[in-house]
Protein backbone atom coordinates (compact mmCIF):
# COMPACT_ATOMS: atom_id res chain seq x y z
CA UNK A 1 0.00 0.00 0.00
CA UNK A 2 1.09 3.66 -0.53
CA UNK A 3 0.76 7.09 0.92
CA UNK A 4 -1.77 9.22 -0.69
CA UNK A 5 -0.91 12.95 -0.19
CA UNK A 6 -3.19 15.38 -2.50
CA UNK A 7 -1.86 18.77 -1.85
CA UNK A 8 -3.20 21.98 -1.42
CA UNK A 9 -4.10 23.60 -5.06
CA UNK A 10 -4.48 27.21 -4.48
CA UNK A 11 -6.17 27.77 -7.98
CA UNK A 12 -8.02 25.24 -7.07
CA UNK A 13 -9.60 25.24 -3.20
CA UNK A 14 -12.25 23.10 -3.71
CA UNK A 15 -10.39 20.19 -2.92
CA UNK A 16 -9.55 19.07 0.07
CA UNK A 17 -5.96 18.48 1.20
CA UNK A 18 -5.01 14.86 1.98
CA UNK A 19 -2.41 12.70 3.56
CA UNK A 20 -3.25 9.27 4.49
CA UNK A 21 0.13 7.81 5.88
CA UNK A 22 0.08 4.15 5.92
CA UNK A 23 3.14 3.89 7.85
CA UNK A 24 1.54 5.70 11.24
CA UNK A 25 -2.06 4.99 10.35
CA UNK A 26 -3.20 8.33 10.51
CA UNK A 27 -5.81 9.89 7.56
CA UNK A 28 -6.17 13.39 7.59
CA UNK A 29 -8.92 15.64 5.27
CA UNK A 30 -8.39 19.28 5.75
CA UNK A 31 -9.35 22.42 3.68
CA UNK A 32 -12.67 22.80 1.48
CA UNK A 33 -14.64 20.23 -0.18
CA UNK A 34 -17.00 21.32 -3.20
CA UNK A 35 -15.51 19.67 -6.38
CA UNK A 36 -17.65 19.03 -9.52
CA UNK A 37 -16.76 15.20 -9.82
CA UNK A 38 -17.33 14.34 -5.87
CA UNK A 39 -17.48 10.45 -6.89
CA UNK A 40 -14.17 10.54 -8.66
CA UNK A 41 -12.32 12.45 -6.03
CA UNK A 42 -13.58 10.13 -3.15
CA UNK A 43 -13.27 6.34 -4.71
CA UNK A 44 -9.67 6.06 -4.22
CA UNK A 45 -9.72 7.12 -0.69
CA UNK A 46 -12.41 5.04 0.49
CA UNK A 47 -10.57 2.13 -0.95
CA UNK A 48 -7.51 2.63 0.81
CA UNK A 49 -9.12 2.78 4.29
CA UNK A 50 -11.33 -0.17 3.38
CA UNK A 51 -7.90 -2.03 2.30
CA UNK A 52 -5.75 -0.64 5.09
CA UNK A 53 -8.28 -1.77 7.47
CA UNK A 54 -8.77 -5.42 6.42
CA UNK A 55 -5.67 -5.82 8.62
CA UNK A 56 -7.54 -6.07 12.01
CA UNK A 57 -3.99 -5.45 14.05
CA UNK A 58 -3.81 -2.06 12.40
CA UNK A 59 -5.02 0.41 14.42
CA UNK A 60 -6.54 3.93 12.55
CA UNK A 61 -6.81 7.66 13.22
CA UNK A 62 -8.58 9.88 10.76
CA UNK A 63 -8.61 13.40 11.41
CA UNK A 64 -11.17 15.72 9.41
CA UNK A 65 -10.25 19.54 9.20
CA UNK A 66 -12.77 20.24 6.38
CA UNK A 67 -13.99 23.49 7.28
CA UNK A 68 -16.03 23.61 4.69
CA UNK A 69 -17.86 20.66 2.28
CA UNK A 70 -20.63 20.53 0.20
CA UNK A 71 -23.91 18.47 0.58
CA UNK A 72 -22.54 15.92 -2.18
CA UNK A 73 -19.26 15.58 -0.65
CA UNK A 74 -21.20 14.80 2.33
CA UNK A 75 -22.44 11.78 0.65
CA UNK A 76 -19.13 10.50 0.55
CA UNK A 77 -18.02 11.06 4.03
CA UNK A 78 -20.86 9.35 5.15
CA UNK A 79 -19.28 6.35 3.50
CA UNK A 80 -16.24 6.56 4.84
CA UNK A 81 -17.57 6.84 8.35
CA UNK A 82 -20.11 3.91 7.42
CA UNK A 83 -16.62 2.03 7.00
CA UNK A 84 -14.86 2.89 9.91
CA UNK A 85 -18.05 2.27 11.69
CA UNK A 86 -18.44 -1.25 10.55
CA UNK A 87 -14.38 -1.86 11.17
CA UNK A 88 -14.80 -0.31 14.47
CA UNK A 89 -17.75 -3.43 15.16
CA UNK A 90 -15.51 -6.21 13.65
CA UNK A 91 -13.08 -4.73 16.47
CA UNK A 92 -10.68 -2.67 14.37
CA UNK A 93 -8.70 0.01 16.58
CA UNK A 94 -9.87 3.54 14.97
CA UNK A 95 -10.70 7.01 16.29
CA UNK A 96 -12.25 9.80 14.08
CA UNK A 97 -11.51 13.32 15.38
CA UNK A 98 -13.20 16.26 13.77
CA UNK A 99 -11.38 19.54 14.71
CA UNK A 100 -13.85 22.73 14.14
CA UNK A 101 -13.61 26.81 14.47
CA UNK A 102 -15.73 27.65 18.12
CA UNK A 103 -17.08 30.29 15.85
CA UNK A 104 -18.62 27.65 13.45
CA UNK A 105 -21.38 26.06 14.99
CA UNK A 106 -23.10 24.77 12.04
CA UNK A 107 -20.33 22.55 11.58
CA UNK A 108 -21.03 21.40 15.13
CA UNK A 109 -24.37 20.33 13.50
CA UNK A 110 -22.98 18.53 10.95
CA UNK A 111 -20.67 16.24 12.77
CA UNK A 112 -24.23 15.28 15.22
CA UNK A 113 -25.92 14.77 11.92
CA UNK A 114 -22.78 12.19 11.30
CA UNK A 115 -23.12 10.32 14.60
CA UNK A 116 -26.89 9.93 14.63
CA UNK A 117 -26.68 8.43 10.91
CA UNK A 118 -23.62 6.08 11.78
CA UNK A 119 -23.82 5.28 14.84
CA UNK A 120 -20.08 6.29 15.76
CA UNK A 121 -18.65 8.24 18.25
CA UNK A 122 -16.78 11.67 16.38
CA UNK A 123 -14.12 13.31 18.74
CA UNK A 124 -15.29 17.01 18.40
CA UNK A 125 -11.41 18.96 19.04
CA UNK A 126 -12.02 22.52 19.28
CA UNK A 127 -9.37 24.27 17.28
CA UNK A 128 -6.99 26.53 19.19
CA UNK A 129 -6.26 30.18 17.90
CA UNK B 1 -20.33 39.03 -17.47
CA UNK B 2 -20.26 40.09 -14.33
CA UNK B 3 -22.43 42.82 -13.13
CA UNK B 4 -21.61 44.11 -10.05
CA UNK B 5 -24.05 46.23 -8.05
CA UNK B 6 -26.08 46.96 -11.35
CA UNK B 7 -29.52 47.84 -9.68
CA UNK B 8 -29.67 49.48 -5.97
CA UNK B 9 -29.41 46.15 -3.72
CA UNK B 10 -27.61 43.80 -5.94
CA UNK B 11 -23.62 42.89 -4.48
CA UNK B 12 -23.41 40.61 -7.61
CA UNK B 13 -24.70 38.45 -10.39
CA UNK B 14 -24.09 36.44 -13.17
CA UNK B 15 -25.42 34.20 -16.06
CA UNK B 16 -23.98 31.62 -18.26
CA UNK B 17 -22.07 28.52 -17.13
CA UNK B 18 -21.45 27.49 -13.48
CA UNK B 19 -18.29 25.97 -13.39
CA UNK B 20 -16.62 25.28 -10.23
CA UNK B 21 -13.88 27.46 -10.70
CA UNK B 22 -15.92 30.52 -11.24
CA UNK B 23 -18.32 29.74 -8.50
CA UNK B 24 -14.92 29.49 -6.20
CA UNK B 25 -14.15 32.72 -7.21
CA UNK B 26 -17.28 33.99 -6.95
CA UNK B 27 -17.82 32.53 -3.03
CA UNK B 28 -14.64 33.72 -2.09
CA UNK B 29 -14.75 37.70 -3.21
CA UNK B 30 -17.96 37.48 -1.03
CA UNK B 31 -16.49 36.36 1.52
CA UNK B 32 -13.92 39.69 1.49
CA UNK B 33 -16.95 41.91 -0.26
CA UNK B 34 -19.49 41.39 2.78
CA UNK B 35 -18.07 42.40 5.48
CA UNK B 36 -19.77 40.67 8.33
CA UNK B 37 -19.02 38.39 11.11
CA UNK B 38 -17.20 35.15 10.07
CA UNK B 39 -19.79 32.53 10.91
CA UNK B 40 -22.41 35.00 8.84
CA UNK B 41 -20.33 35.35 6.27
CA UNK B 42 -19.40 31.36 6.25
CA UNK B 43 -23.36 30.68 6.11
CA UNK B 44 -23.81 32.98 2.99
CA UNK B 45 -20.98 31.35 1.49
CA UNK B 46 -22.71 27.92 2.17
CA UNK B 47 -25.90 28.60 0.91
CA UNK B 48 -24.37 30.54 -2.35
CA UNK B 49 -22.36 26.94 -3.35
CA UNK B 50 -24.84 25.15 -2.46
CA UNK B 51 -27.72 26.50 -4.31
CA UNK B 52 -25.42 27.50 -7.43
CA UNK B 53 -24.05 24.15 -8.05
CA UNK B 54 -27.56 22.32 -8.23
CA UNK B 55 -27.62 24.48 -11.30
CA UNK B 56 -24.16 23.51 -12.29
CA UNK B 57 -25.05 19.94 -11.49
CA UNK B 58 -28.48 19.97 -12.90
CA UNK B 59 -29.18 22.88 -15.51
CA UNK B 60 -31.17 21.24 -18.43
CA UNK B 61 -29.18 23.46 -20.44
CA UNK B 62 -25.43 22.71 -20.88
CA UNK B 63 -22.23 23.97 -22.32
CA UNK B 64 -19.26 21.94 -23.23
CA UNK B 65 -16.31 24.36 -20.82
CA UNK B 66 -13.64 22.23 -21.89
CA UNK B 67 -13.00 19.55 -24.03
CA UNK B 68 -15.43 16.40 -22.62
CA UNK B 69 -16.81 19.01 -19.24
CA UNK B 70 -19.86 19.66 -19.31
CA UNK B 71 -21.34 22.71 -16.89
CA UNK B 72 -24.95 23.79 -16.33
CA UNK B 73 -25.94 27.21 -17.11
CA UNK B 74 -28.16 29.06 -15.37
CA UNK B 75 -27.99 32.71 -13.26
CA UNK B 76 -27.60 34.02 -10.42
CA UNK B 77 -27.87 37.17 -8.18
CA UNK B 78 -26.56 37.91 -4.55
CA UNK B 79 -28.50 41.13 -2.80
CA UNK B 80 -27.99 43.03 0.03
CA UNK B 81 -29.92 44.90 2.17
CA UNK B 82 -30.73 46.82 5.38
CA UNK B 83 -31.77 43.92 7.50
CA UNK B 84 -30.90 40.46 5.08
CA UNK B 85 -28.68 39.55 2.57
CA UNK B 86 -30.34 37.34 -0.49
CA UNK B 87 -28.97 34.21 -3.24
CA UNK B 88 -31.10 33.87 -5.89
CA UNK B 89 -30.85 31.30 -9.17
CA UNK B 90 -32.64 30.51 -11.88
CA UNK B 91 -32.14 27.61 -14.75
CA UNK B 92 -34.41 25.90 -16.85
CA UNK B 93 -35.67 22.59 -16.07
CA UNK B 94 -36.93 19.23 -17.64
CA UNK B 95 -40.81 20.17 -16.96
CA UNK B 96 -41.73 16.51 -15.83
CA UNK B 97 -38.95 17.21 -13.01
CA UNK B 98 -40.39 20.35 -12.34
CA UNK B 99 -43.58 18.51 -10.14
CA UNK B 100 -41.19 16.74 -8.02
CA UNK B 101 -39.64 19.81 -7.53
CA UNK B 102 -42.28 21.75 -6.28
CA UNK B 103 -43.35 18.59 -3.90
CA UNK B 104 -39.81 18.84 -2.25
CA UNK B 105 -39.99 22.51 -2.18
CA UNK B 106 -43.14 22.52 -0.44
CA UNK B 107 -42.17 19.59 2.36
CA UNK B 108 -39.28 21.06 3.22
CA UNK B 109 -41.48 24.99 3.89
CA UNK B 110 -43.55 22.74 5.95
CA UNK B 111 -41.14 21.19 8.61
CA UNK B 112 -39.68 22.45 11.44
CA UNK B 113 -35.93 22.62 11.44
CA UNK B 114 -35.80 19.13 14.00
CA UNK B 115 -37.52 17.30 11.51
CA UNK B 116 -35.77 19.21 8.28
CA UNK B 117 -32.12 17.53 10.05
CA UNK B 118 -33.96 14.39 10.22
CA UNK B 119 -35.22 14.49 6.16
CA UNK B 120 -31.59 15.61 5.56
CA UNK B 121 -30.32 12.48 7.04
CA UNK B 122 -32.53 10.16 5.79
CA UNK B 123 -32.33 11.57 2.63
CA UNK B 124 -28.11 11.58 2.87
CA UNK B 125 -28.21 7.81 3.51
CA UNK B 126 -30.63 7.03 0.63
CA UNK B 127 -29.05 8.77 -1.67
CA UNK B 128 -26.87 7.42 -4.36
CA UNK B 129 -22.89 8.50 -4.43
CA UNK B 130 -22.43 9.29 -7.90
CA UNK B 131 -25.76 10.99 -7.96
CA UNK B 132 -26.56 12.57 -4.75
CA UNK B 133 -29.49 14.49 -6.59
CA UNK B 134 -31.03 18.57 -6.19
CA UNK B 135 -32.68 17.46 -3.00
CA UNK B 136 -29.79 17.21 -0.12
CA UNK B 137 -29.16 20.90 -1.13
CA UNK B 138 -32.41 22.33 -1.18
CA UNK B 139 -32.71 20.44 2.60
CA UNK B 140 -29.17 22.53 3.43
CA UNK B 141 -29.92 25.63 2.22
CA UNK B 142 -33.35 25.97 4.25
CA UNK B 143 -31.35 24.83 7.57
CA UNK B 144 -28.36 26.74 6.85
CA UNK B 145 -30.99 30.04 6.31
CA UNK B 146 -33.27 29.28 9.04
CA UNK B 147 -35.65 30.45 5.94
CA UNK B 148 -38.25 29.33 3.70
CA UNK B 149 -37.52 28.43 0.34
CA UNK B 150 -39.07 31.36 -2.09
CA UNK B 151 -38.99 29.14 -5.36
CA UNK B 152 -40.93 29.54 -8.88
CA UNK B 153 -41.38 27.22 -11.57
CA UNK B 154 -42.68 28.54 -14.86
CA UNK B 155 -43.88 25.81 -17.75
CA UNK B 156 -42.42 27.24 -20.77
CA UNK B 157 -43.41 24.72 -23.17
CA UNK B 158 -44.25 20.93 -23.68
CA UNK B 159 -40.31 20.10 -22.49
CA UNK B 160 -39.13 22.66 -20.46
CA UNK B 161 -40.08 24.51 -17.32
CA UNK B 162 -37.91 27.61 -15.73
CA UNK B 163 -36.96 27.08 -12.11
CA UNK B 164 -36.21 30.05 -9.84
CA UNK B 165 -35.37 29.90 -5.98
CA UNK B 166 -34.87 32.60 -3.82
CA UNK B 167 -33.55 32.65 0.16
CA UNK B 168 -33.11 35.32 2.96
CA UNK B 169 -30.18 34.80 5.44
CA UNK B 170 -30.88 37.52 8.50
CA UNK B 171 -28.18 40.14 9.25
Amino acid sequence: MENIIIKEVPDAPYYPTVNFDVQNGVCEISGESYMEETFKFYSPLLEWIKKYLEDKSKPLTLNFKLTYFNTNSSRLILDMLDIIKKSKDEGNKVIVNWYYDAADPDMIDEVEDFEMETGLDINLVELKK
Amino acid sequence: MFKVGYDNDSIISFKGPLTVGLLSFVGNSLKSIIRVENSLAKRIFRIFIELTQNVSYYSAETIEVEKGIKSGVGWFIVKENSNKYNVTTGNLIIREDGFKLIRNCDEINSLTEKELRELKRRTRSQAIERDVGAHIGLIQTSLLSGDKLNYKVTELDDIHSFFTISVNIKK
